[in-house]
């Protein structure tokens, strides 16, 4: 029962809400070949289109989350219901989580079927990447109610670091390509803790 | 007045808010930070010498024939090319009239020096120590352009054979003593240090007047939809070209305050660090708001229009794409190749006065194209607007049945 | 079944009682103070809400429908307390002031959609649907979008999407607002259908509304319940208090400057007025009158000091 609810909930919401966006992070994959070599890499060089361009997947999926109910009416009829409104938007994440993972699996693998040296720790890697830059856009979303914002949110994180590199220290989101993976595991936290603080921060000044 | 009004609006939103604290944050951590009156002088300057040009290029494009791997830079990434028997013939007949040598004693000089091998990834590359290639005596450098160019194109663009490149790729020479003492004496006598810097100051704030204005603008445009109040102000009496220009210019007028609030600093900065008779302070606000104004324009037009055509979301998602290859197209030369149609135009030195004015021409007709631009399309937006007030258009959606255009009930 | 046998045996009958305790709440919107200690009890049946706007009714039901969180107090929906969010919303069917659904789906798949999200099992999901959209009379209409429909319809839907997952209790947000008088009626209709076996809550500042269906009522203003009862004892609270006087026209600016006018019926050069008074009106042709809810409802208002006019000039 449970699970017919979920798949309902899951596909009605995807198909009426996010194709845009589950086609805008299809389309960076695509065109991370156009813009970038991806074939006979050594590690460093491979780094470069797993941490450049991949991560924007996390910034156009992750702060959507909460898009749909911007519009106020939409959500009180939501949120009345007993699934968890939160609940539905953790779904969301979720799913986008899933569409990622699966997505730079695809790509690393066409990379390595192009003679490019791609690793387990580039993979997951250019996941922490690409969650900590959905996480930031993600918790501006949540807190300010304001899809945009979190999108600018990602976006200035995004540029922060190609200028302030030095400044942001170990969320510095290429640091691959400097043949440097410490921070990765930075990113993974910073990921958590902007996600649940998104969450627990709605639901006290926003769902009260 | 509107115009107050929409100003208000403006300063009150979160998009703004953020926007004014990222230019600022940007401009203190990137310009005020770094220049403290001791400019960095670069070690080598272009000499423009074809000679070495062409020298230069042919040694770097024998190279990468003969081990068939063409590193280039289509949007400022790493990207190696590997050639088909066609394309790789067609290089090698450009090589061969630049040289003036036929395909045997191409392959002789080949065969005469050692291999080594690269590795690529999980490939190896072998490449050959050649030494240096004669450039051919009856060659003109016009038709060594035009070679060039051909090559470019075969390799996909974004080579190091590109032809408004050429100059900025290999015609570096060390400095000298002499060559220092005139760059800062360019600095002094013809930029009066104001111009020179200037132009680093609108390089380094033209990044983010790339792409923030697109949030600013596509807020302010979608707040109607979202707050549904679009139908209330559909049916007042204003006109649609009044209220999307009174908008507009609310807009960029808004958008470009902090923009001077910088050039003031930047000033300040340039007084305090530099003997006040050696500057001609006035540069610092006419050149950056020559080249930032168009920019803030042409990026908060096309925000507007598409937002109203389509959604924020695509407004946002078309302005990163454009943004983002302008920066990457750039690549590494982060001076003296300013094009017609760059979004971004960067200069990220102090020095380089020559560089700039190779590109002066197009650096012109860019700012001009896109201020004209920026006007036309707002128009457009206004011919929009109105469209959808009267019902006749409402918005395209991308995807669903029946039409691309959306049916109001 | 036999569970149901077994509590009948054991408690007599009622598996669960059918009201509402609301004790002593308050809410607070930052300092600014919403609800100052609500006291009611509601059982099954309609009851009716009624008050100005911005009295706290829309508040007042977001936070039955657990939406909103009280500061202080005790509610209690059929036992269950109203922090138990979650059992709560699954009992309680809310349809909201400003009702609107995803606009690119369809009537029956927003319908089926909220029905997940309530927790109702797929094949049990289709059948209500269909059920529903039948009853509200969208049957039609069932594969239009949501953003097709028109304000009646978008309204009728809310009221299907409230009833989805058969709830204990329903509150309805000032469910007639905008609807023309022919949906009226057909949505008090429904509504009467439905209060038959739960507790439906009617929140209102259309007193015709109240008196077509409810028979309970409170009024609520400035966040404060002023009286609850009956509607037979509102109209008898205002016996005495209802006037009616022919007056020139000219002097009507000055009469409604000076009393409560609840009805203005203009013929030829009199007008014949309306009146809420404490004591009988200095006018000529004045009339002790038969009081009707309306006039009582303005009648409470008054007495309670809330600062009332019955006209504009």
């Amino acid at each position: 029962m449970v699970s017919g609810c979920l798949a309902k909930i899951v596909s009605s919401d995807t198909r009426h809400n996010y194709v845009l966006h589950y086609l805008a992070a299809l389309g960076v994959v695509l065109l991370t070949p156009v813009i970038f070599g991806v074939s006979r890499l050594d590690e460093l060089l491979a780094a470069q289109p797993l941490e450049f361009f991949l991560p924007l997947m996390g910034a156009i999926l992750m702060p959507a989350v909460f898009m749909p109910e911007q519009n106020e009416s939409i959500r009180e009829v939501v949120r009345s219901k007993k699934t968890p409104y939160l609940g539905v938007c953790f779904m969301r994440l979720l799913c986008g989580a899933v569409f990622i993972t699966a997505l730079t699996g695809a790509f690393v693998l066409y990379m390595k079927s192009m003679d490019s040296v791609v690793t387990m720790r580039l993979f997951a890697g250019s996941l922490a990447s690409t969650f900590a830059l959905g996480a930031a856009g993600f918790f501006a979303s949540a807190v300010s109610d304001n899809v945009i914002v979190g999108y600018m949110t990602a976006v200035i994180y995004y540029i922060c670091n190609f200028g302030l590199k030095d400044k942001l220290g170990v969320f510095f989101l290429f640091s691959m390509t400097t043949g440097s993976f410490e921070e990765k595991e930075w990113l993974c936290i910073l990921s958590v803790v902007l996600v649940v603080s998104g969450f627990v921060l709605r639901r006290l000044f926003r769902e009260r | 007045m509107l115009f107050g009004k929409e100003c208000r609006r403006i300063l009150t939103s979160l998009t703004f808010i953020i926007y004014c604290f990222v230019v600022g944050l940007f401009f203190v951590s990137q310009y005020i930070e770094e220049n403290k009156g001791d400019p960095y002088i670069p070690d080598e300057k272009i000499s423009e010498d074809h000679d070495v040009i062409m020298n230069g290029a042919v040694g770097n494009l024998a190279n990468e024939y003969l081990a068939n791997n063409y590193i280039c830079y289509p949007y400022g990434f790493y990207k190696s090319v590997r050639l088909n028997e066609d394309d790789s013939q067609k290089v090698e007949e450009c090589l061969l009239e630049v040289t003036g040598l036929t395909h045997d004693e191409l392959m002789d000089i080949r065969d005469s020096g050692e291999h080594y091998y690269v590795e690529h990834g999980l490939q190896e590359t072998m490449y050959y120590e050649i030494g240096e290639l004669p450039v051919s005596d009856t060659i003109t450098y016009e038709r060594f352009c035009e070679l060039m160019g051909q090559v470019d194109d075969i390799l996909g663009g974004g080579s190091s054979y590109k032809v408004e490149d050429l100059v900025v790729t290999y015609s570096y020479v060390p400095m000298t003593e002499e060559d220092r003492e005139a760059v800062i004496s360019d600095l002094y006598e013809k930029d009066r240090v104001a111009g020179g810097y200037a132009r680093l100051f609108s390089d380094y704030v033209g990044i983010d007047l790339g792409i923030m204005p697109v949030f600013v603008a596509a807020a302010l445009v979608s707040a109607d939809r979202r707050k549904r109040v679009s139908d209330l102000i559909y049916t007042r009496k204003i006109s649609s070209l009044k209220l999307i220009f009174t908008r507009y210019a609310a807009l960029v007028t808004m958008m470009f305050i902090p923009v001077i609030l910088c050039m003031i600093a930047a000033a300040i900065q340039l007084i305090k660090y530099f003997d006040f008779n050696d500057l001609a302070l006035y540069r610092m606000f006419t050149l950056p708001t020559f080249w930032l104004l168009p920019q803030l324009m042409i990026v908060t037009a096309v925000a507007m229009i598409v937002t109203e055509v389509f959604s924020s979301g695509i407004a946002i998602l078309l302005q990163f794409a454009w943004w983002f290859s302008s920066i990457m197209a750039s690549g590494a030369k982060l001076s003296g190749s300013i094009s017609k149609f760059d979004l971004v135009c960067r200069h990220n030195t102090v020095f380089g006065r020559d560089e700039f004015m190779l590109s002066r021409n197009d650096f012109i007709f860019n700012r001009i194209f896109f201020f004209i631009a920026a006007i036309v399309i707002t128009a457009i937006t206004a011919y929009v607007y109105e469209l959808k007030r009267g019902g006749r258009f409402h918005g395209i959606r991308l995807f669903g049945k029946d039409s691309i255009f959306r049916h109001k009930a | 079944m036999v569970r149901e046998i077994f509590h009948v045996i054991l408690f007599g009958g009622d598996k669960m009682e059918k009201k509402i305790e609301i004790k002593n709440v308050s809410k607070f919107y930052g300092r600014k103070q919403a609800l100052f200690d609500i006291d009611l009890t509601i059982g099954q049946g309609m009851f009716g809400l009624l008050g100005r706007n911005g009295a706290g009714k829309t508040t007042l039901m977001k936070t039955l429908a657990a939406l909103h969180r009280k500061k202080g107090g005790e509610i209690t929906v059929c036992g269950v307390p109203i922090e138990k969010a979650k059992e709560i919303r699954a009992m309680t069917g809310y349809l909201p002031q400003d009702f609107s659904m995803y606009p690119s789906m369809k009537t029956d798949e927003a319908l089926d959609y909220l029905g997940a999200l309530s927790g109702i099992p797929k094949a049990e999901r289709k059948k209500r649907v269909t059920a529903l959209l039948r009853k509200v009379n969208l049957i039609e209409h069932r594969h239009k979008k949501v953003k097709e429909l028109s304000g009646g319809m978008k309204r009728r839907l809310g009221i299907a999407q409230a009833l989805i997952h058969d709830p204990t209790v329903l509150i309805v947000d000032e469910p007639t607002a905008g609807l023309d008088p022919e949906e009226r009626i057909r949505f008090r209709n429904l509504l009467c259908e439905v209060a038959e076996e739960r507790i439906v809550i009617l929140s209102t500042h259309i007193v015709g509304d109240i008196e077509a269906t409810c028979e309970n009522i409170a009024i609520m203003d400035e966040g404060k319940i002023l009286w609850k009862g009956t509607v037979e004892q509102l109209i008898e609270n205002a016996r005495g208090h209802i006037f009616t006087s022919n007056v020139e026209k000219r002097f009507m600016p000055q009469i409604k400057k000076e009393y409560i006018v609840t009805g203005m019926l203009s013929q030829n050069d009199y007008t014949t007025v309306r009146i809420v008074s404490d004591s009988e009106p200095d006018l000529p042709n004045t009339v002790l009158t038969e009081p009707d809810l309306e006039g009582a409802y303005m009648y409470c208002l008054h007495s309670s000091g809330c600062d009332v006019k019955g006209g504009e000039e």
